[in-house]
C-alpha cells in the first residue's frame, strides 16, 4: 500500500475499490437492504432460510466453475457432469439397491473421473478448454439421458436430505458447508502450495513453468477438483430437491460463470476471492428470490439474471478503472 | 524533407529523448545508431506518429506536422517497418501486402482480388520476394516476412521509409538483396532511416549517420570518411573504458555444467563446457540458437542425442523444474513480459516463486506469507528494485526494475549455474550498469557459474571472460585469452567478426 492509504476513511474507502470483490460486495448489501425495505415477505425465516440454501447451492457449483478459471480454462461440461454424478447417485439407490453412503462415493468419483477426462485432454494434448469441456459435456450429457432414460429417481432415502433440508438453530446445514469450503478455499490460495501453483499457472502459464512450476499436472489438478466440486454440488442438489432428476445441472453454466465473474475471480485466471464467492453467490440466489417476489413472470428470468451479469461487469470495469487511477498517484 | 526540431520525451522514470534534432533529407540513407535504450526507436515511433513528443516540432517540406496515430503518418506518406515481424499469418502474402489499403480494392462490397494481386506481385517484385502471392504468408521464413513487410510499407507510396533493425533476421545474400532495393529507392528520392547494430551495414550503406546515447543526440554527420573505430566510440562514448571490469579470479578446473554432442530439431552435434566462477559470453545474432541451447539445457526442447553432465555426473532434466530443484540451474528469459514474470502478481510473488517449494519444508503443503515476503523484500533491498511497496503488481514497474525481479526470482533461488539470456533488453542505462555489476560479483565474489547470452557487444566485452561465437545453431568460434590478456573492445568486435563472416 502507498503512504495516502494510511489512516482516514477516505483511505480505507479507496483500499476498498481495489478488492476485486468490492462491486459483488455492494451490490449484494444493497439489494439485500432493498428487498428488506420493499418488499414483505422477504425476511421471513421461511424465505431467509430458502435463500441462504441457494446461495451455498451456487457457491459449489460456481466453485467448480472458478477452479478452472483461475488456471486460465472453463468447464463448459460443469453442468452435464452434475447431471451424471445425480443419475449415478439415483440409479444406483433406485435400480441397484446400493447403500447410499456407497452411492455418494460413486457420485464423488463419477465427478473425479469426468474432470480427471476433461484435464487429460486439455494437459497432455494442450488443446483448448473451450473446445475439449465442449464435446465432453456432450458425451455426459448423452449418458445422463442413456442411463435415465428421462426418468427421475424419486426413491430418495430420507436421511439423504438431512443435509440439504435440515437446520441448525435456523441456520441451514448447507450455509455452514459453504462456510467450511470458503474457509479452505480462502487457506488454501494463501498458504498452500498447490493453491499459489495454480494462481501462478493462471497468472501467466509460459513464466510459471520458466520457474519450474510442473503446469501440466496443474491443469490436470484443476479440472480434476473442478469434477469434484460439480459432483459435490449435485450430492446437495440431491439432498435439498429429495429427488434425483436428470435435468440437473441444466442451469449451471449461466450460474457458475455469473457468480465467479461477479464474485471477482478474473477470466483470464490468477486471482481468486473466496469473500467474493459468499457474496456473489448470494447475490444470484437473491436476484431470483427477488424476481419471484415482484412477481416477474418466471419464463423471462434468465433475461433478468443476463441483464444482471452485463451490469455487473460494467460495473467492475469502472471499478477497475476507478482503482486504477488511483493506484497512479 | 522531415525535420525533427529539439524533440524530448519522457516514459515514467526515464527520458527517452532529450532536445534531440535531425533532418531527414530526400535520396539520402540516414543511418540510426546507439545503444540499447538510447532512444533509437522511441525517435522513430515519434517519426511516424505512434508517439506524440512531449515538446518540440516535426516539419514536413517546411510545413508544421502533428501526426495523431500511425494513419496519420500513412497519410503523409510515412511508413515504418518494425524489426517484430506483423502479419496475419493465414492470410496470403498479396493480401497482407496490401491489409492497410484493402478499401482501395473495394468493388461495391467486394475486394478485387485481381487487382489487388496484381499490384501486391508488382512491389513484391520490387523487394525481390519470389513466393507465390497467393500461398497464406505463415509459410515464410522470417527474412521473407520482412521483406513482405516492407514491400507492403513501399505500396503506401512512402517518401519517408523508417527500418527498424531490417536486417536482424535475414542473411548476407537477402541483405545485399535489401541493400539494392534501398539504392533504388534512394535514386527515386525516397527519405530512409536505417536503424541497426552492424556497423559495417552503415558504413557500406548509408550517407549519413546520426548517433544517440542515452536519449542525448551526439552527432550527425556523413558517412564518408568516417571510420569504424570512431563510430564505435561516437556510440558508446567514454564509458566503454570505465566499463571494463578487469579479470575475474582465474576460475577453478572444476567444470561444473558440460554439453556433449546436443543433437535435436536445432543441433547437430553440439558441445561446451562451463567452468565453475567464469562468465561464459554467447554471442550471436538473433536467431543463431543461443537461446534453443539454454532451452535444450533446462528441460525445454527436447533433444534426440548427447549428454549434459552437472558437476561432472551425467544429469536428467526434463523440466525447468528439474533443472531448478535437483540441479540449481537457473534461466532467465530475454522476454520478460511473456516468459519471465506473471505481471499481474506481485513483486513479491514474482520474485519467491522459485523458492515456493523450499519454504514449504518437508510437506511440501504449506508455507507462510510472511517467509515468502521476507524473501522478497531482501532482494528488493539487494537488487535497490524501485517499487512502491513489495505487494505491488509488476506490471506497474519500470522495464528496468522488472528485469531485476526477473533476475532476482534466480538469485533468491540461489542457483549455482545461471544462464542470463540477454540481461538488458530495454533497460536504461542506470539499471543496465547495476545489473552488470550485479552479474559480475555473481561470479567474482560468489564464486557462480554464468552463462550470458547477449547481441549486444559493449555488454559481451564488458561480462564476458570468454566468448562463444554461433552462427546458424553451430559455435564458429571461441575466444579464450580474455581472462588473461587485455583486448581493446574493437579488437574483440573485429576476432567475434572475423568468426561470424
Amino acid at each position: 500500500m502507498s503512504e495516502q492509504d494510511k489512516g482516514g476513511i477516505a483511505g480505507l474507502l479507496r483500499a476498498f475499490t481495489r478488492r476485486t470483490d468490492a462491486s459483488a460486495i455492494v451490490a449484494t448489501t444493497v439489494l439485500f437492504v432493498l428487498f428488506s425495505l420493499g418488499t414483505q415477505n422477504f425476511l421471513t425465516p421461511f424465505n431467509q432460510f430458502n435463500v441462504w440454501r441457494a446461495a451455498s447451492q451456487n457457491v459449489f457449483i460456481a466453485l467448480g466453475q472458478a477452479l478452472v478459471v483461475i488456471v486460465g480454462g472453463m468447464n463448459l461440461s460443469l453442468g452435464a457432469i452434475g447431471g451424471l454424478t445425480v443419475v449415478v447417485i439415483g440409479h444406483s439407490i433406485e435400480i441397484l439397491g446400493i447403500e447410499p453412503w456407497i452411492a455418494v462415493i460413486l457420485g464423488l468419483a463419477t465427478g473425479v473421473l469426468c474432470g480427471l477426462f476433461n484435464g487429460f485432454f486439455i494437459s497432455r494434448f494442450k488443446l483448448n478448454s473451450f473446445v475439449v469441456t465442449l464435446a465432453s459435456s456432450f458425451i455426459f450429457q448423452g449418458l445422463v439421458n442413456g442411463i435415465s432414460q428421462g426418468r427421475p429417481y424419486s426413491k430418495i432415502p430420507r436421511e439423504f436430505t438431512r443435509l440439504g433440508k435440515g437446520d441448525v438453530l435456523g441456520v441451514p446445514n448447507m450455509v455452514f458447508l459453504m462456510c467450511f469450503a470458503l474457509v479452505v478455499v480462502y487457506l488454501a490460495f494463501r498458504y498452500s502450495l498447490l493453491g499459489r501453483k495454480l494462481l501462478a499457472t493462471g497468472g501467466n502459464a509460459e513464466a510459471a513453468r520458466l520457474s519450474g512450476i510442473k503446469t501440466g499436472r496443474m491443469l490436470l489438478l484443476a479440472n480434476t477438483l473442478s469434477g469434484l466440486f460439480a459432483s459435490i454440488a449435485a450430492c446437495l442438489w440431491i439432498s435439498r430437491m429429495g429427488t434425483a432428476q436428470p435435468a440437473t445441472g441444466g442451469d449451471w453454466l449461466i450460474v457458475s460463470f455469473a457468480v465467479t465473474v461477479i464474485g471477482g475471480t478474473a477470466l483470464s485466471g490468477g486471482t481468486i476471492s473466496a469473500l467474493g464467492f459468499l457474496f456473489s453467490g448470494l447475490l444470484m440466489a437473491l436476484l431470483r428470490n427477488g424476481l419471484i417476489m415482484l412477481g416477474v413472470n418466471v419464463y423471462f428470468e434468465s433475461t433478468f439474471l443476463g441483464c444482471i451479469i452485463l451490469l455487473a461487469v460494467l460495473v467492475e470495469w469502472l471499478r477497475a478503472g476507478v482503482a486504477g487511477k488511483s493506484r497512479r498517484l | 524533407m522531415l525535420e525533427i526540431h529539439s524533440v524530448s520525451k519522457s516514459f515514467p522514470g526515464v527520458l527517452a529523448l532529450d532536445d534531440v534534432s535531425v533532418d531527414l533529407r530526400g535520396g539520402e540513407i540516414h543511418a540510426l545508431l546507439g545503444e540499447n535504450g538510447a532512444g533509437k526507436s522511441t525517435l522513430m515511433k515519434i517519426m511516424c506518429g505512434i508517439y506524440s513528443p512531449d515538446s518540440g516540432e516535426i516539419l514536413l517540406d517546411g510545413k508544421r506536422l502533428v501526426l495523431k496515430d500511425y494513419h496519420d503518418a500513412i497519410r503523409n506518406r510515412i511508413s515504418i517497418v518494425h524489426q517484430e515481424i506483423q502479419v496475419v499469418p493465414l492470410a496470403s502474402v498479396a493480401e497482407n501486402i496490401m491489409l492497410d489499403k484493402l478499401e482501395n480494392f473495394a468493388r461495391g462490397p467486394f475486394v478485387d482480388w485481381k487487382a489487388l494481386v496484381a499490384q501486391a506481385q508488382c512491389h513484391m517484385d520490387m523487394v525481390g520476394l519470389d513466393v507465390p502471392s497467393r500461398a497464406p504468408i505463415a509459410g515464410l521464413s522470417a527474412a521473407q516476412k520482412q521483406l513482405a513487410q516492407i514491400a507492403r510499407a513501399l505500396s503506401s507510396g512512402a517518401r519517408v521509409l523508417l527500418l527498424d533493425e531490417p536486417t536482424s533476421s535475414l542473411t548476407l545474400h537477402e541483405a545485399a538483396t535489401l541493400f539494392a532495393l534501398l539504392d533504388k529507392l534512394k535514386e527515386g528520392g525516397v527519405a530512409v532511416v536505417f536503424v541497426t547494430h552492424k556497423l559495417e551495414e552503415v558504413l557500406e550503406v548509408c550517407d549519413t549517420v546520426t548517433v544517440l546515447r542515452d536519449g542525448k543526440l551526439i552527432e550527425t554527420r556523413p558517412i564518408a570518411g568516417l571510420e569504424r573505430g570512431r563510430l564505435v566510440e561516437m556510440m558508446i562514448g567514454r564509458t566503454m573504458r570505465d566499463d571494463y571490469r578487469g579479470f575475474l579470479p582465474e576460475p577453478g578446473e572444476e567444470v561444473v555444467l558440460e554439453v556433449r554432442g546436443f543433437k535435436s530439431e536445432f543441433f547437430d552435434g553440439l558441445g561446451l563446457s562451463l567452468r565453475k566462477g567464469e562468465i561464459l559470453g554467447l554471442y550471436g545474432l538473433v536467431g543463431s540458437g543461443r537461446t534453443e541451447l539454454a532451452k535444450t539445457i533446462i528441460g525445454e526442447y527436447p533433444r534426440t542425442a548427447g549428454e549434459l553432465l552437472v558437476h561432472g555426473a551425467p544429469a536428467r532434466i526434463r523440466s525447468v523444474s528439474d533443472a531448478l530443484h535437483k540441479y540449481r540451474i537457473g534461466y532467465v528469459s530475454e522476454n520478460r513480459k511473456e516468459e519471465g514474470l506473471i505481471l499481474s502478481a506481485s513483486v513479491v510473488t514474482n520474485i519467491a516463486i522459485t523458492v515456493w517449494e523450499r519454504l514449504a519444508g518437508a510437506l511440501r503443503a504449506f508455507f507462510s506469507p510472511k517467509a515468502e515476503r521476507l524473501r522478497g523484500e531482501e532482494m528488493i533491498k539487494r537488487l535497490e528494485i524501485r517499487t512502491p511497496s513489495p505487494m505491488q503488481s509488476v506490471e506497474k514497474l519500470s522495464g528496468g526494475n522488472q528485469q531485476k525481479v526477473s533476475i532476482a526470482k534466480w538469485l533468491v533461488a540461489d542457483c549455482d549455474i545461471l544462464i542470463i539470456d540477454e540481461p538488458t533488453v530495454g533497460v536504461d542505462v542506470g539499471a543496465k550498469a547495476s545489473i552488470h555489476e550485479l552479474i559480475w560479483r555473481m561470479a567474482s565474489e560468489e564464486d557462480k557459474s554464468v552463462i550470458l547470452i547477449s547481441s549486444d557487444m559493449p555488454e559481451m566485452i564488458s561480462l564476458a571472460r570468454r566468448i562463444l561465437v554461433f552462427k546458424e545453431f553451430r559455435i564458429v568460434g571461441e575466444l579464450a585469452d580474455l581472462n588473461s590478456t587485455h583486448h581493446a573492445s574493437e579488437d574483440v568486435g573485429r576476432m567475434i567478426g572475423e568468426y561470424l563472416a
